[in-house]
């Protein structure tokens, strides 16, 4: 028998453990179902239906016009008010999660072409709902203007603050302003790390709390055979995973892969180089499974938060940002948005390609190093 | 078969095993005995490659054991103190396993043992899950495991601790046919009465030799009744202390 057929054994091993094990079985298959279930729907930073009052001091055509576009559509609800509400306290009794106030000369003013303000009062608690929030009033604001200098173009000259030019933004990709074709390749990238960090994190410190590692260790089993051995089915099982995640979130989302497959199974190959590393890395060094668990936790923790999952690294500190830079698990998850939003090809994520196989081979390399010292 | 000089092994300021010479020979059934700490299992893991020496040479098979030890791992077969096959693997598996791992064919391995395997009484449980088995057969398929490879040398670090008298004697009844066919046996036990079964022994404290030959030669040299008495005389340890 060759050096194949250790491996072999050793794969054929791995894969007779985990098929066993219903604990394994529902971690791996279950619990991403129900994450992706979960997150998916639950992570979201659409805003809808905000509550929305209006105070109405003016009570001219315009105002009425301008009301009535908001509530169109279901962004916004409108909510009753009363002439002695005021802004503040509609906010602070929860009445209303944003305020409009039209100032009695609105109508007025606009018609002759002055200048006319607008008061917009926002609940600043969730910053980045009430930021979605404002820019959705100011979406609707400049429609009303824009809608209101075309029909009165015949009658009286363009009032100053239609804007004499027009800006038109298309969301592209991403016409709907979706936020699940954000999340989900998010979701995924997560669900690929700690499958595959946890996997490997627990293989060889489980079978040095058994005793088999020893066992191994007086056998002529080389390091590089055990380490394929082990590696080779947590690959194999991660990328099933994925396959199964894709699935679900076209099935439920109707999320489609706009690009190319193979580029989707050459990315996560060379990043699980990178998550299997880490979890072998952990593995030889740490004496208990429970010790395995706690650095792979924390180490993926930090990975996901510095992700940019939850928070735009753009939004982060100079500083942050670099280390979001040396986070593989940020490039991955850009290249599983731009593969399965945006259809991009392998030539143009070439940067994230150099960037993730630079990070497989350093992490991997250092780990098949630590392990061979170590065990 | 096996030959050491000025076998040291140092932990620190801890000399666990100190200047031991052994010249153990083929189809013998050699023992380690000691109390607890005494430098058996140290000595063992030395000589199975797990440990490397602070100093001193061992030779298997007049092979060196840091020079060659690729070659020698496949002259051996251990069975480890800790219970060591895989729980969530079929008995078959585990076989099937180690059968791989040496590159060794499994049926006609399978065949070789079947005798041993009838012995133990391990040929209608092959299909249970490992961890279901009583202890007992589970020490006995860390047997089966060791020899799947056939190996001339075979260690076996106390091999029946936690197995009842009856398992115990069946397990020597083996161990005696597999030295008698040509195989080497090092065993290391802390039951006295076992020490009776092996060719010769080693009583070892503090890392030291203190005796070491045929155990009926060592009681008549001592002048003791059984093992028992003799390990007690042989360490300084009367028994009216105990």
């Amino acid at each position: 028998m060759s050096s194949a057929g250790v491996i072999t054994s050793f794969i054929k091993k791995e894969f007779r453990q985990i098929m066993r094990s219903r604990e394994m079985l529902i971690v791996l298959f279950a619990l991403p179902a129900v994450q992706l279930l979960v997150m998916g729907f639950a992570v979201t930073n659409e805003v809808k239906n905000l509550r929305l009052g209006i105070l109405d001091y003016d009570r001219s055509a315009s105002s009425r016009d301008l009301i009535s576009s908001f509530s169109s559509g279901d962004r916004f609800q409108v909510v009753p008010v009363s002439e002695s509400d005021n802004a503040a306290e509609l906010i602070s009794a929860w009445k209303a999660q944003l305020v409009l106030v039209i100032p009695p000369d609105f109508g007025a003013d606009y018609q002759m072409g002055r200048q006319s303000s607008l008061q917009l009062v926002l609940d600043g608690i969730d910053g980045n709902s009430a930021a979605v929030a404002n820019s959705y009033a100011a979406g609707v604001i400049a429609d009303f203007y824009q809608r209101q200098s075309k029909t009165r173009l015949h009658r009286a000259p363009l009032p100053r603050l239609s804007p004499g030019v027009q800006l038109i933004s298309q969301m592209s990709f991403n016409p709907d302003l979706k936020s699940s074709l954000n999340t989900i390749p998010g979701i995924i990238a997560i669900l690929v790390t700690v499958t595959s960090m946890m996997l490997s994190a627990i293989s060889l410190v489980k079978e040095k709390e058994l005793g088999t590692l020893e066992q191994l260790m007086v056998t002529p089993v080389k390091r590089y055979q055990l380490m394929a051995g082990k590696l080779i089915p947590y690959l194999i099982i991660t990328l099933v995973q994925l396959q199964v995640a894709i699935l679900l979130a076209g099935l439920i989302f109707g999320l489609e892969l706009a690009g190319s497959y193979f580029t989707l199974i050459l990315f996560s190959v060379v990043y699980l180089f990178t998550s299997l590393g880490l979890g072998i890395l952990i593995s030889s060094r740490v004496n208990s499974q429970q010790q395995a668990m706690f650095f792979s936790w924390f180490i993926m923790v930090v990975m996901i938060l510095l992700s940019g999952f939850f928070v735009p690294i753009r939004n982060m500190p100079q500083s942050i940002q670099w280390i979001s830079f040396i986070n593989p698990l940020s490039h991955y998850m850009t290249v599983l948005r731009e593969i399965v939003v945006k259809g991009s090809s392998l030539a143009q994520l070439s940067r994230e390609l150099w960037i993730l196989s630079a990070s497989g081979l350093l992490v991997f390399g250092f780990s098949v190093l630590s392990f061979r010292k170590r065990v | 078969m096996i030959h050491t000089s000025h076998l040291v092994k140092q932990f620190g300021s801890f000399k666990a095993v100190d200047e031991i010479n052994l010249e153990i020979g083929r189809g013998e059934i050699f023992g380690f005995l000691g109390a607890n700490g005494a430098g058996k299992t140290t000595t063992i893991r030395m000589l199975c490659g797990l440990l490397k020496p602070s100093s001193g040479e061992i030779r298997i098979d007049n092979l060196d054991i840091i020079k060659h030890s690729e070659q020698i791992k496949h002259k051996l077969g251990y069975m480890s103190q800790k219970f060591s096959l895989y729980p969530d693997l079929k008995a078959i598996e585990n076989l099937q396993f180690y059968a791989g791992i040496y590159r060794v064919s499994f049926e006609p391995a399978l065949k070789r043992l079947e005798p041993i395997l009838e012995q133990f009484g391990l040929s209608s449980i092959l299909k249970t899950l490992t961890q279901d088995l009583p202890m007992g057969y589970k020490q006995r398929l860390s047997l089966v495991a060791a020899l799947m490879h056939d190996p001339p040398l075979v260690f076996l670090d106390e091999p029946t601790s936690g197995v009842d008298p009856q398992a115990r004697r069946e397990f020597w009844q083996v161990i005696n046919d597999l030295a008698q066919s040509g195989k080497t046996i090092i065993v290391s036990t802390h039951f006295m009465d076992e020490a009776e079964y092996c060719h010769r022994v080693i009583i070892m404290q503090d890392g030291r030799e203190v005796a070491l030959g045929n155990p009926a030669e060592l009681k008549q040299e001592y002048g003791s009744a059984n093992m028992q008495e003799l390990f007690l005389k042989v360490l300084g340890v009367s028994d009216a202390k105990l």
